[in-house]
């Protein structure tokens, strides 16, 4: 099934430039979709316009079937539980002044009244926190920290913990890895594949970094200058039918 | 060998963050100082310039053209800098005063290394900044006004203006997307081949280390555990910890040959 489709997407800026041009995809239950592109491609304006921060410009964006351009304020309020976000800093991600528990248990109250959830169970706030932070691999004891007193790393893992707290059909993230140091990027790729696995969630996981989109990614998706260039499944990205561009950014890798 | 670093320790009041280093760098080679953040790599770069900060200390010793540079007085230091031993940070931005022009930063370093003739350092400005790929319409620009990838180029420009004999390059690529980051490399190779200056790369992502470097030092918590030339550290890392930074940056699956599948 398909969870989110984007059709004709456009968005600009300035009156002589579309920062989004004429972009189509869809993200299938279940499938991570890689978007790569170098700075200033549209991609972070592409997954802005998908959450909701942007107003587009033009095309739509369908989710579960149902145009998100003609939906009531009970459609829209389902579309935001059913589409978290992991952006790039996480420490811009977390309020300084909560506790970890209380962002982590943060989106779970806001919508508590409409969750059937199937993989965590809420017993209490204490064992509802401790259960995300084992899933994300992080010690119980951090729910009582600050945020400033965990690692880049940590933090992420913090972020990835309260957006999948509430089994959203998708997560869409925006550089999750790119402000991290080395090895933690690594160990944030591999959760994520990990919970993945286990959850069922689908990603839209956004990147300049075209060998961590591999790793993480069934299907790619290139884009330069706000334009859709390129999408393959990942097994074809030497195929010779590859645009330029794809295989210009494959010889960095 | 064009710089020596014999047992070279910084520290903070008690803490040490660079621990007994030696390194040495061989003219015109591509030498790269792997680490994660916090492993000390930063420091011990600064340290050969002398560009600790006031609360830091360094021992043991520098050698360039036969002397030891760690106690060389500032006004001699002031001179070395950028004429012998030149650098690239990862915050272009920073390295830029936001109100001066691409050329006033250029022609600033050029008078302070004593070009006396306005005509020359114009003209070695526009060569410089041709060198990099930016055209003479970038001159008189202000740092705002150039993308991140076109910062750095400048600062390249800037860096190699006096040809030194070794450009230290601090994370410079970090800061950019892969795909600008792996422009900027390469120019920074080919100018390297011009020139014949050494550098001196600080990075954490080994995919860059085995593009470019011929010799490699892994760094961690201060020391460096394992040092060598690139097919030796690539191919048979010693270290576990060298080989838990090699198998952490993602890398694309060797290209299988082309079936034709028409």
């Amino acid at each position: 099934m398909t969870v989110i489709e984007i059709n004709h997407l456009k968005k600009s800026y300035n009156p002589d430039k579309l920062a989004v041009n004429d972009v189509s995809l869809s993200i299938e239950e279940g499938e991570s979709l890689g978007l790569v592109g170098e700075s200033g491609c549209g991609k972070s304006t592409l997954a802005r316009c998908l959450l909701g921060v942007e107003r587009v410009d033009g095309g739509s964006i369908t989710f579960n079937e149902k145009p998100l351009a003609n939906a009531n304020r009970k459609d829209l309020r389902d579309y935001r539980r059913n589409v978290q976000t992991v952006f790039q800093n996480p420490t811009a991600s977390l309020n300084p002044k909560l506790k970890i528990k209380d962002s982590l248990l943060d989106p779970y109250l806001q919508f508590q009244n409409e969750l059937q959830l199937e993989h965590f169970h809420f017993t209490s706030k204490q064992a509802f926190v401790e259960q995300l932070l084992e899933i994300v691999e992080l010690p119980k004891e951090l729910g009582d920290r600050y945020p400033h007193e965990l690692s880049g790393g940590q933090k992420q893992r913090v972020t990835i913990a309260r957006a999948i707290s509430i089994e959203p059909k998708l997560i869409v993230l925006d550089e999750p890895t790119a402000s991290l140091d080395v090895l933690s990027q690594g160990a944030i790729l591999e959760l994520l594949a990990t919970l993945q696995k286990s959850l069922g969630m689908s990603y839209l996981f956004i990147s300049h970094d075209l060998a961590a989109v591999y790793q993480l990614c069934q299907r790619i998706a290139v884009m330069k200058d706000g334009e859709l260039l390129d999408m393959f499944q990942k097994e074809d990205i030497y195929n010779s039918r590859r645009h330029e561009y794809t295989k210009e950014l494959i010889g960095i890798f | 060998m064009i710089l020596s670093i014999k047992d070279l320790t910084v520290s903070h009041g008690e803490k040490t963050i660079v621990d007994k280093v030696s390194l040495t760098i061989d003219k015109g080679e591509w030498f790269a100082l792997v680490g994660q953040s916090g492993s000390g790599k930063t420091m011990l770069s600064q340290a050969i310039g002398q560009l600790l900060g006031p609360n830091l200390s360094a021992s043991g010793s520098v050698n360039y053209q036969g002397a030891n540079i760690l106690v060389r007085p500032k006004t001699e230091m002031n001179e070395l800098r950028g004429k012998a031993i030149s650098y690239i940070f990862q915050d272009y931005h920073g390295s830029f005063t936001p109100f001066l022009t691409i050329q006033q930063h250029m022609d600033e370093y050029l008078q302070t290394h004593g070009v006396k003739e306005k005509q020359k350092r114009n003209s070695m400005i526009i060569e410089a900044l041709e060198s990099v790929g930016l055209d003479d319409s970038f001159v008189k620009r202000y740092p705002f006004q150039l993308s991140g990838g076109q910062l750095q180029r400048a600062s390249i420009a800037l860096a190699l203006l006096l040809e030194p004999d070794i450009l230290i390059a601090d994370e410079a690529t970090t800061a950019l997307d892969s795909v600008s980051a792996h422009r900027i490399l390469s120019l920074l190779q080919e100018l390297q081949q011009k020139t014949g200056c050494a550098i001196l790369f600080i990075t954490h992502d080994w995919r860059h280390v085995v593009r470019y470097a011929d010799k490699i030092a892994v760094m961690k918590d201060g020391k460096v555990i394992e040092t060598g030339t690139k097919q030796k550290l690539v191919h048979q890392p010693e270290h576990a910890y060298t080989k838990q930074l090699i198998q952490a940056a993602p890398t694309l699956p060797m290209r299988v040959r082309e079936v034709s599948k028409s």
